[in-house]
């Protein structure tokens, strides 16, 4: 009898002495709780109707059998101490499917066009008045902006308009997908959304009645001075264009030189480490 | 007070980057020690570190960085050039705004189109204005060449000839530049 009372009164003591403490973890795990969700909602949300209307911007894009696009676009370059400068240009795509391509890229600093006829893709200088050409580059026009880029350093402006709604599109990539709201752009009807993932925060402003995208901005996180990339796009879908557009004729003072292939410089670099 | 000696800071820095822009020896010398155009930066010349992305998507990537070497694959025909490589790999985050004989044109998020190759920073061209009097190492390699130099077709292949140094120009990614060979 005693015996058990003594215990009893122990395990009292014990409950006593735990339970404050439970109370308080408790209670701090209820604050972490409130506090917790305004942080990570905004980095985690994604928006299942953000991500309808990238897949619809992605068939939009996709049944496109032609078109031009001329893009305005500043990107932001980074010099070694952080400060940006704004470089402007325009590009100028001439696109027929499935895999023909012109694209012109005009800055105050560089001129380059290139040539796409299904086979063979040429860069040429129209000021340098040098070109390239390379063969068997893809044989739809996400492969060749993928093959150009992995294979010889070419990286097509606005790639992401050959990749949106093919399967090159990894939609996992997307960490937080985000309505804006609507608007207009030049009196066009938008929405405009705004997506996050590893790397870069990046803005659509898609067209209400064509669900082609109007404008994309794309900000890098990589570099502290999160440099930016904004593009103003204006579509022209009825535009036609003939096979010339898309075949390289070397103008008689332009002369052939070589392209640095990729591939080659990889294993060279493993060697030289 | 702290503000004002920030700002005093940055005036210093904005002009010690201006006076480096401009200095052409600085630039030769580099040029003349073939590859050292890595150090550039620590000059406090104006490179580019890095430049926005343009695209989101990016499938099947392989390492970028290999871009950095693109470029110097055909520099490897002296040992001035084995070390050029080598800074390159540790540099791939950086364009070569100063077009020194550095090669890191191909970057890792470039898209190369806003290089300064055909009409470059202003102070640029006084840099390169050097490259016809400093003897070339063969096989190192500068994104643009004096406007006095000839182009010159050799078998078929062109050159731009500047003096008794030959540059053979390549394209690496969409950015043209000009190795420096021996005569044909």
């Amino acid at each position: 009898m005693k015996r058990h009372r003594a215990r009893g009164l122990r395990l009292l003591t014990a409950l006593l002495l735990v339970l404050p403490l439970s109370l308080t973890a408790a209670d701090q795990a209820a604050k972490k709780k409130k506090a917790a969700p305004a942080a990570t909602a905004s980095a985690t949300a994604v928006d299942p109707d953000a991500i309808a209307a990238l897949d619809r911007m992605g068939q939009a894009l996709h049944k496109l059998q032609q078109f031009q696009l001329v893009s305005d676009a500043s990107t932001d370059v980074v010099l070694d101490s952080g400060q940006k400068i704004e470089v402007d240009g325009q590009v100028t795509y001439r696109v027929q499917r499935p895999n023909r391509m012109f694209v012109e890229v005009k800055s105050d600093r560089r001129l380059r066009q290139l040539f796409y006829d299904g086979n063979t893709l040429t860069v040429y200088s129209p000021r340098l008045k040098y070109y390239a050409s390379v063969d068997n580059v893809g044989q739809s026009l996400g492969e060749l902006a993928i093959a150009a880029r992995d294979s010889y350093g070419i990286e097509f402006p606005l790639a992401d308009l050959f990749f949106w709604g093919t399967e090159h599109v990894s939609k996992d990539a997307i960490k937080s997908a985000i309505y804006v709201g609507p608007g207009t752009l030049d009196g066009e009807a938008i929405d405009q959304y705004a997506f996050r993932q590893d790397g870069a925060d990046w803005q659509l402003w898609l067209s209400k009645a064509t669900a082609l995208p109007q404008k994309l901005v794309i900000t890098t996180l990589d570099d502290p001075a999160m440099p930016e990339y904004s593009a103003r796009l204006r579509w022209n879908t009825s535009a036609t264009a003939d096979a010339k557009t898309f075949t390289f004729t070397p103008p008689d003072d332009a002369k052939r030189i070589e392209i640095v292939p990729i591939g080659v410089a990889v294993v060279e670099t493993g060697e030289g480490k | 007070m702290r503000s004002t000696s920030s700002i005093s800071i940055w005036l210093a820095t904005a002009l010690l980057m201006l006076g480096g822009l401009a200095v052409v020896p600085d630039a030769d010398a580099q040029r003349a020690r073939g590859g050292g155009g890595g150090h550039a930066a620590a000059g406090g010349h104006a490179q580019a570190r890095s430049s926005a992305r343009t695209s989101v998507n990016r499938p099947a990537t392989q390492n970028r960085s290999a871009g950095a070497n693109a470029g110097s694959r055909n520099v490897n025909r002296s040992n001035t050039n084995v070390s050029n490589r080598n800074t390159n790999v540790n540099r791939n985050q950086n364009i070569n705004v100063n077009r020194d004989v550095n090669v890191n044109v191909d970057v890792d998020d470039h898209n190369h189109w806003n290089d300064w190759d055909d009409h470059p920073f202003a102070t640029a061209a006084a840099v390169t204005a050097g490259v016809a009097v400093t003897s070339a190492v063969i096989g190192s390699i500068v994104n643009s060449v004096p406007p006095s130099c000839v182009t010159t077709v050799v078998n078929g292949i062109a050159y731009q000839q500047c003096g008794s140094t030959w540059y053979q120009p390549q394209y690496a990614g969409t950015t043209v530049q000009y190795v420096v060979v021996n005569p044909p």
